[in-house]
């Protein structure tokens, strides 16, 4: 039997091997983040989303989710196996990981330039990698990041339920009077819910705009691929990761044992949180039906002072190793239509992206879409470096060091520091 | 006639050495193909800058060993892992041999608590961190709930890094906690009675006995756990991943967790693989060493 | 006589004592089973509800919607059989080879295969993948499988069990004029059953577990296998659906916890004998 079996086996190998069905439609797949991670993508189980383009380019879209932690670690694992998905539905902070191994197929620059010209000021900024060059589209309805709080908590506490608090005094005062305790005097609500658990990414999203709110950033130019340093070491990085140490230690208005701010918003645990706007908007009516909750620009550290957040993206990429580039790059051009921005955002509830649909109905009246109209000026996105994972990383890890007095606010900055300059130097070599 | 009988023998003989090879073909084919082979491969990694998808490799020599010894994360990684080892290894151990002990007697529904015991043994140790994760939940989780009731302080669990290291141990003991018991029943099983009896014959207390017959006579089984649970713990990974994901804070950050993050998130593959190999070696002399030590305690019967 | 009572007393505290860590044990498994079956806010009540205040099937409901248990089910069944089929037949075949026969390389090969139970599979991972994509089975079962198609352990465990067999039972078939292979079907086998099937069950164990290397070469969402699956509805983040993530926990669970309640007595003391062996 040894022999024989060993040989029937060996040659029902590659039958094993081959599980796609010869003979069927070109098939393209789209790899996207599941769960409720983005809620951008919720739209990629829609299985009539892709109805019209297949019936149009006569080639099936298989929508593939992914669990959002292992996602990159597959992505770079399919690609230098050359097996990649032919879309690639990313994180933003990724990208400049991606570029740095040169993995991505660039927009071609006639389309980047029609793009580029075509949509709002915001989303300009999201897609131009510097001079005009595009590595992907932007997902539709923009995720920025703004604060979003509890009217009725803000009644209950005595405070005015359409005025947020605008700067860092009058935030932990609010935050102060927010917070609920029980008998024993743990804490049951936080005035103002932090994210310092979970991927360092995350949390270096949520602190941002308290970073660049005190003058500090992340690199000193945005824009610049190689090269450059850090620029958080410095008065204005203390300052923002000192306004939460002290929330936590002295005002005692935020734990550490509290959930993601968003869900924690959701659930009645906190009062105030600053995250991306679009998760509460897509998940309130799902969650917390009963919610009634405000939208404003993250507060400023002094009076005066203009707002900064953050704006985050998650770009539709083509990878220079998928197997059907063509048919992906015709996938891209037709979600990023004006016709298709149009609908989808409708469809969805997500904000357009081309100027010329910001005129429509029902964008146009809609009290939500032009509520961030007007924080998005504000919003800064990620810098493009291709240390960005390695800068991330390191500022995540300070600022969890520092909440979780594993270490003291300079050391941590200044270790953090040394560790980001290296990743921007080994990045760019 | 003796010629061709020692023929014959030397056919036989050769006969059984072609067998031998072909016997072991397969396994050592499958595992040279699929185990060894990228084992050495990233053992080559190690000296290398590797930019995979550039297709391109620096030789840099002990460049990333130097790197590693100097990155304050690695270190922290290095003594989570360290301390996770040094207190899930005896612990896991202890319990057993206590559980085992009680087991080892007489009472009603034995073997009925014994399956119960063991039970978290056969559910994969992804669904059953899900489910302690929950119940870690500091708001609604069961643990602070019970804590609530009891009026004693609720816990952050795996919220701080205080705490996270601890309660990824505690998950680790309940789930390994019916193995071990369950192999130092087996081995005390196998001591014969004769031995007890005649120790309680010439007038030794229980705890006597235990000492001076029953725990040396169990050294087999002693070692083959320590060196057991050794292995498995310096190699822990689902649980931490589902759990924490390192954090917070790097407080359960782990040796394995680290290189996969190394090598699959900052694609530094050079990095990792020296991370790996400083890994194998480090589980390779302990194995040893914890090898050698119990073969010179070992007393057969 | 005194030490009647005494003893009784002695025997009811050990059961006391035992009974409430047996209750620790299961706990999470009670609580996984109550909250899935319970309405969402009884999980957040104070005191806790041990008991659903009325039994819903909607998380379970929502968790088969979300995703194809059964198709995770199979998946994980298919690779388990393949892996420990091989594993069985090449171990046996092996484990022969190296407890009888004296052949050059014999302890080499040996320590080779024993020196793979300590390289952790995140180790090989990517150079493993990336050999895989090469000969194009990324995304296959047999990519599931590569790492999987034999056992050290098996391999270990059935050589310490044939060198149990007395070498005169294998001279006697050889005279008989038993060719080799027919020797390790007909008479090793059936003597070292007891073995095999407890490898049997170990390795079908660790396969049906297995989570890492899955995760790392299955894509396509048809090829899941059932750890992957349950991986994938956990929100790291602070989710606040735990109903669902519960019932997709009972739905992974279950089927292993089924069969383990009615073969337990095998699988311990299956378990119970490597102990001994090692």
């Amino acid at each position: 039997m040894n022999r024989r079996s060993a040989l029937k086996l060996a040659l029902s190998a590659p039958l094993l091997a081959s599980r796609r069905a010869w003979g069927q439609a070109k098939t393209i797949t789209l790899w996207y983040p599941a769960g409720d991670i983005t809620a951008g993508a919720a739209h990629f189980t829609d299985k009539s989303f892709f109805a019209p383009f297949e019936a149009k380019a006569g080639v099936k879209v298989e929508a593939v989710g992914l669990d959002y932690d292992t996602m990159q670690q597959k992505i770079f694992a399919a690609a230098a196996a050359k097996n990649v998905g032919d879309v690639l539905f990313v994180d933003g902070s990724w990208v400049p990981g991606f570029l740095k191994e040169e993995m991505l197929d660039a927009v071609p620059d006639a389309r980047a330039k029609a793009w580029l010209d075509a949509v709002s000021p915001e989303i300009r900024t999201l897609s131009d990698y510097g001079k005009g060059k595009m590595w992907g589209y932007p997902q539709y309805g923009i995720d920025i990041y703004g604060l979003t709080w509890n009217k009725d908590h803000f009644k209950e506490a005595g405070l005015d339920p359409e005025k947020p608090p605008r700067t860092w005094d009058e935030f932990r005062d609010y935050a102060k009077k927010l917070t609920k305790r029980d008998a024993q005097g743990n804490i049951t609500r936080v005035g103002y819910a932090i994210r310092h658990v979970g991927h360092p990414h995350g949390v270096v999203h949520k602190h941002f705009w308290a970073l660049y709110g005190a003058g500090a950033s992340l690199v000193d130019d945005p824009l610049a691929l190689r090269g450059g340093k850090v620029n958080f070491n410095n008065d204005g990085g203390r300052a923002a990761l000192k306004l939460v140490l002290d929330m936590l230690d002295v005002d005692k208005s935020t734990s550490l044992n509290f959930p993601d701010p968003r869900a924690a918003l959701l659930k009645g645990l906190a009062s105030m949180q600053i995250s991306e706007t679009v998760s509460i908007h897509e998940r309130a009516p799902k969650e917390a039906p009963g919610l009634k909750w405000g939208l404003a620009t993250p507060p400023v550290r002094k009076a005066g002072d203009k707002p900064v957040t953050l704006l985050g993206s998650w770009l539709y990429t083509v990878p220079k190793m998928a197997k059907n580039r063509e048919a992906a790059w015709q996938l891209l051009e037709w979600i990023n239509t004006p016709e298709q921005d149009f609908e989808m955002c409708k469809k969805y509830a997500a904000t357009p992206r081309y100027k010329v649909n910001w005129d429509k109905e029902p964008f146009k009246s809609n009290a939500y879409d032009q509520a961030l109209k007007q924080i998005y000026p504000y919003g800064k996105p990620l810098p493009v470096n291709l240390g960005l994972n390695g800068v991330m990383d390191a500022m995540g890890g300070a600022i969890q060091k520092t909440w979780h007095h594993e270490a003291k606010l300079e050391d941590a900055l200044v270790e953090a520091e040394r560790a980001a300059n290296k990743a921007i130097a080994d990045a760019a070599k | 006639m003796v010629h061709s009988t020692r023929r014959l023998i030397a056919r036989l003989h050769a006969r059984r050495v072609w067998h031998a090879y072909l016997f072991v073909a397969p396994i050592v084919l499958l595992f040279g193909a699929f185990r060894v082979v990228p084992s050495l491969q990233t053992l080559l990694y190690s000296v290398y800058r590797v930019e995979l998808l550039r297709g391109r490799f620096t030789f840099i020599g002990f460049e990333n060993f130097r790197e590693l010894l100097a990155d304050p994360t690695f270190h922290r990684a290095a003594w989570n892992t360290l301390v996770y080892v040094l207190v899930i290894v005896p612990v896991s151990a202890a319990l057993g041999l206590l559980f085992a002990v009680v087991f080892d007697t007489r009472f009603p529904l034995r073997e009925l608590f014994k399956a119960l015991y063991f039970a978290p043994m056969v559910t994969s140790t992804v669904a059953a961190a899900v489910v302690w994760w929950w119940l870690y939940n500091p708001q609604f989780g069961l643990f602070n709930v019970l804590l609530r009731l009891v009026g004693l302080p609720i816990q952050p669990w795996l919220m701080s890094s205080r705490t996270a290291l601890l309660s990824i141990i505690l998950f680790s003991i309940w789930k390994g906690l019916g193995y071990n018991m369950v192999i130092y029943l087996a081995g005390l099983q196998a001591i014969p009675e004769s031995f007890i009896e005649a120790a309680r014959i010439d007038g030794a207390g229980a705890f006597q006995r235990f000492r001076r017959i029953t725990f040396p006579l169990l050294a087999p089984t002693t070692a083959f756990l320590l060196i057991y649970n050794s292995i498995q713990a310096f190699q822990v990974f689902d649980q931490v991943f589902v759990l924490t994901s390192g954090g917070p804070a790097g407080s359960t950050n782990v040796v394995v967790l680290d290189l996969y993050r190394q090598a699959f998130e900052r694609y530094n593959f050079g990095y990792a693989a020296a991370e790996a190999t400083v890994l194998f070696v480090l589980i390779l002399g302990v194995t040893v060493l914890q090898y050698v030590y119990s073969k010179r305690f070992e007393v057969s019967y | 006589m005194w030490t009647s009572p005494l003893r009784a007393l002695g025997t009811l505290a050990l059961l006391v004592l035992v009974a409430g860590v047996s209750v620790l044990m299961i706990l999470p498994f009670y609580w996984m089973l109550v909250t899935a079956l319970s309405p969402s806010p009884d999980v957040m009540a104070f005191p806790p509800m041990w008991w659903p205040s009325r039994v819903t099937l909607e998380h379970f409901q929502y968790a088969l919607q979300k995703a194809p248990w059964l198709l995770y089910y199979w998946n994980s069944l298919v690779v388990a059989v393949v892996s420990v089929g091989c594993s069985l037949v090449f171990g046996l075949f092996a484990g022969y080879a190296f407890a009888v026969y004296r052949f050059p390389l014999q302890n080499v090969l040996f320590l080779l295969i024993l020196s793979t139970l300590m390289v952790p599979v995140q180790v090989t991972s990517v150079a493993l993948y990336v050999l895989l994509s090469q000969i194009g089975w990324v995304d296959t079962y047999a990519g599931i499988l590569a790492p999987n198609f034999a056992s050290a352990f098996g391999v270990f465990l059935l050589r310490q069990a044939i060198r149990q067999i007395p070498t005169e039972l294998i001279e006697a078939a050889r005279i008989d004029g038993a060719g080799e292979v027919r020797i390790v079907l007909s008479l090793i086998a059936p003597l070292v059953r007891t073995m095999l099937a407890t490898v049997a069950m170990i390795l079908f164990l660790g396969s049906w577990n297995d989570f890492l290397w899955p995760v790392i070469v299955i894509n396509s969402g048809d090829l899941r296998t059932l750890p992957v699956g349950m991986a994938l509805f956990k929100d790291p983040y602070g989710n606040i659906n735990y109903g669902p993530l519960m019932a997709a926990a009972v739905i992974s669970t279950g089927p292993m916890l089924l069969a383990y309640a009615v073969s337990q007595k095998f699988m311990i003391r299956g378990i119970a004998m490597t102990g001994l062996k090692g």
